[in-house]
């Protein structure tokens, strides 16, 4: 609030919400994208589903650690927001339209 | 307000990624660093949980014995008190354990509950049952170290969270530091805050591999339970995945007919043809003296990376095999080796000694970017803000007092009389009321002062352990150095050798700080390299 003067002034939110909504996303925003791509990963790739599935659970840490770092890299927190929640929604819908193998 | 958040500048792509990777890093560092410290200072000793089981019960020697001489032991002492049970687990000891662990399941009665039996220890050799002190023995620092003590699943879930964080520290603490191979071989003594940063760099460079391994592998040994969403895409049940990963052993419902539980010498035998001569670790009995019965024998994982145990299943009655577990898949067997990784149990004596090293530099590297925080950001002749006066608090009170608790916790197993009910919760207790106890009361000295005085309690408690195990038990450490039993001697010497790191790391702490000297640095002169000095440059991206 306090150094709302020297803050640019086209930022909407004050810095403490704005960093807030980053945190918020680069978390549990990173957990739903991470989880989402694993599982679409799982769900799609040509092997045996029990391997896929280890294969998704495997990488799924990389991804989230990927995406949680980016979230604090990227400045635009609206570009941040999309992309992280964008694809956890893309990936996610995808695995519950697509169902379950076995 | 340097706690506040702030973003750091605009600035030319690559640089932005390393300010901002190295602005993530410390606060990622900051909000988990107390809780890591702690994961991974009683997950390094863990890497020695049955020796330290065997060290707190040391009424029992540990006997060798082959595993069909064991197996047997125990199923002729289960007919003699329990026939009727509908299963045994029979957990058999190995070099390592003194101990055969056996536990036993009654039949569902929906009128009268069978009350939960407690697990058993029988001589190896005879099966008969033994009795020693009540403790948690190695188990307890292996628990805490991934469940913190908290009630089901909260723990486990807080030291995922701390795990990610670590790992995201990890990468981000990569990318700051490009001149990483230099870092390797840059400690600089008593220069203040260059010393710690040079010790945080060393620390985490030396065994970064290590690091980046134990780490992810440890997410890895929950991911079931971390990340279940990729089965759940596959597999309407989860029963269905673990079937089609790992197999299900062949199960039958009682028949009713009675028929006499064959000898598991034959099976042994018969599995350890299939496993290249391993012996099982654990025999599972369903319905013995059943026509039905099955012998399940797990395969022993001490003597490869992969540790999920392969398993086979036979017929209690017959003696045919009737089920083993499939071959596994290549991403289920790397699953299989990160867990093994992750655990240890593959290594011999002097590999396990290394993980405990590296385990120690991990530790060292949490505590060391702890402290830097704190050097870094305070100001020679100014008032240390609330955040500094707190994390440094925090700093103390995780750092140097938890080993005292671990040392109260071993202390009170030889101090707590042998038969007093619930001892083993006390023993528990001791190490929390000690480590809490100790942080809150340093709270009333200077934080300097209370640097070097919890550190020094540190060192007489690990130090009086030898003392204390030599004046409560016949195995001291001049008898056990006198008869060979190096598990006890390797342990007090383990204590003194602690003693002395808690030590030197006292008189560290008493020393004045000696103000960085620019002029008179070791380091070559400017002409000598065209590169700027990577240390002053480190520092500006911290």
């Amino acid at each position: 609030m306090n150094n709302d003067r020297s803050a640019k002034p086209a930022a909407a939110w004050p810095g403490v919400a704005r960093m807030t909504a980053r945190a918020f996303t680069a978390l549990f925003g990173g957990y739903a994208a991470a989880a989402a791509l694993a599982s679409l990963l799982a769900r799609l790739l040509p092997i045996a589903p029990a391997e896929a599935s280890a294969w998704g659970m495997i990488l799924s840490f990389l991804a989230f650690a990927g995406l949680g770092l980016w979230a604090f890299h990227e400045r635009r927190l609206a570009i941040v927001a999309a992309a992280v929640w964008g694809s956890a929604l893309v990936a996610g819908a995808a695995v519950v339209l697509l169902g379950a193998r076995a | 307000m340097n706690v506040r958040p702030t973003f750091p500048a605009p600035a030319p792509p690559v640089r932005a990624l390393r300010q901002s990777m190295a602005w993530i890093h410390a606060w990622l560092g900051l909000l988990a660093g107390w809780i890591l410290f702690a994961m991974f200072l009683t997950g390094t000793a863990s890497y020695f949980r049955p020796e330290i089981t065997q060290w707190m019960q040391p009424e029992l020697r540990s006997a060798s014995v082959p595993a069909e001489q064991a197996a047997q032991a125990a199923i002729n002492h289960m007919q003699a008190t329990t026939p009727d049970d509908q299963q045994w687990f029979i957990y058999l000891p190995d070099d390592r354990t003194a101990v055969t662990r056996v536990f036993a399941r009654a039949k569902p009665n929906p009128e009268k509950p069978p009350a939960r039996r407690p697990e058993l220890k029988l001589d190896p050799a005879t099966g008969q049952s033994l009795e020693a002190r009540d403790t948690r023995g190695g188990e307890h620092f292996y628990r805490f170290h991934f469940q913190l003590q908290l009630p089901h699943p909260w723990g486990r879930w807080l030291a995922g969270v701390c795990a990610m964080f670590m790992l995201a520290a990890i990468i981000s603490g990569v990318i700051t530091h490009k001149r990483i191979f230099v870092d390797f071989f840059t400690l600089r003594w008593r220069k203040g805050q260059r010393s710690w940063l040079d010790a945080h760099n060393a620390s985490a460079v030396l065994a970064l591999p290590f690091h980046a391994m134990i780490t992810y592998t440890g997410l890895i040994t929950l991911v079931a339970m971390y990340m279940p969403w990729p089965v759940k895409a596959n597999f309407d049940k989860p029963d269905a995945f673990t079937t089609a990963a790992y197999g299900a052993p062949a199960e039958a419902k009682a028949t009713g007919t009675p028929a006499p539980l064959l000898p598991v010498g034959p099976m042994i035998e018969a599995a350890g043809r299939t496993w290249s001569g391993d012996a099982p670790r654990t025999v599972v009995i369903r319905n013995p003296g059943d026509a039905a019965s099955t012998v399940t024998l797990l395969r022993a994982t001490g003597g490869r990376l992969n540790a999920r145990p392969d398993s086979i299943t036979f017929s209690g009655a017959t003696g045919q095999e009737l089920s083993r577990s499939p071959s596994p898949g290549p991403a289920i067997a790397t699953a299989g080796v990160m867990l093994g990784l992750h655990l240890g149990h593959f290594a011999g004596p002097s590999l396990r000694w290394v993980y405990f090293f590296l385990g120690l530099t991990g530790a060292a590297m949490v505590g060391t970017g702890l402290v830097l925080w704190v050097v870094k950001r305070r100001k020679p002749n100014a008032a240390p803000f609330f955040g500094l006066k707190l994390v440094e608090r925090l700093n103390i009170g995780a750092i140097a007092c938890l080993p005292s608790g671990m040392a109260a916790y071993l202390l009170a197993n030889r101090l707590i009389p042998a038969g007093l009910p619930g001892r083993a919760e006390l023993e528990v207790k001791a190490m929390f009321w000690t480590w809490f106890g100790l942080a809150a009361v340093s709270l009333l000295r200077p934080a300097k002062r209370a640097w070097i005085e919890t550190l020094c309690l540190a060192t007489l408690a690990f130090a009086a352990l030898p003392v204390v195990n030599a004046v409560t038990t016949d195995r001291g450490l001049i008898a056990s150095l006198r008869t060979g039993d190096w598990l006890f001697a390797g342990f007090d010497l383990a204590m003194l050798a602690i003693a002395a790191l808690c030590g030197l790391a006292a008189f560290k702490a008493s020393r004045k700080p000696q103000p960085p000297k620019r002029k008179a640095s070791v380091r070559a002169p400017a002409t000598a390299s065209p590169r700027p000095a990577p240390v002053k440059e480190s520092v500006d991206a911290l």
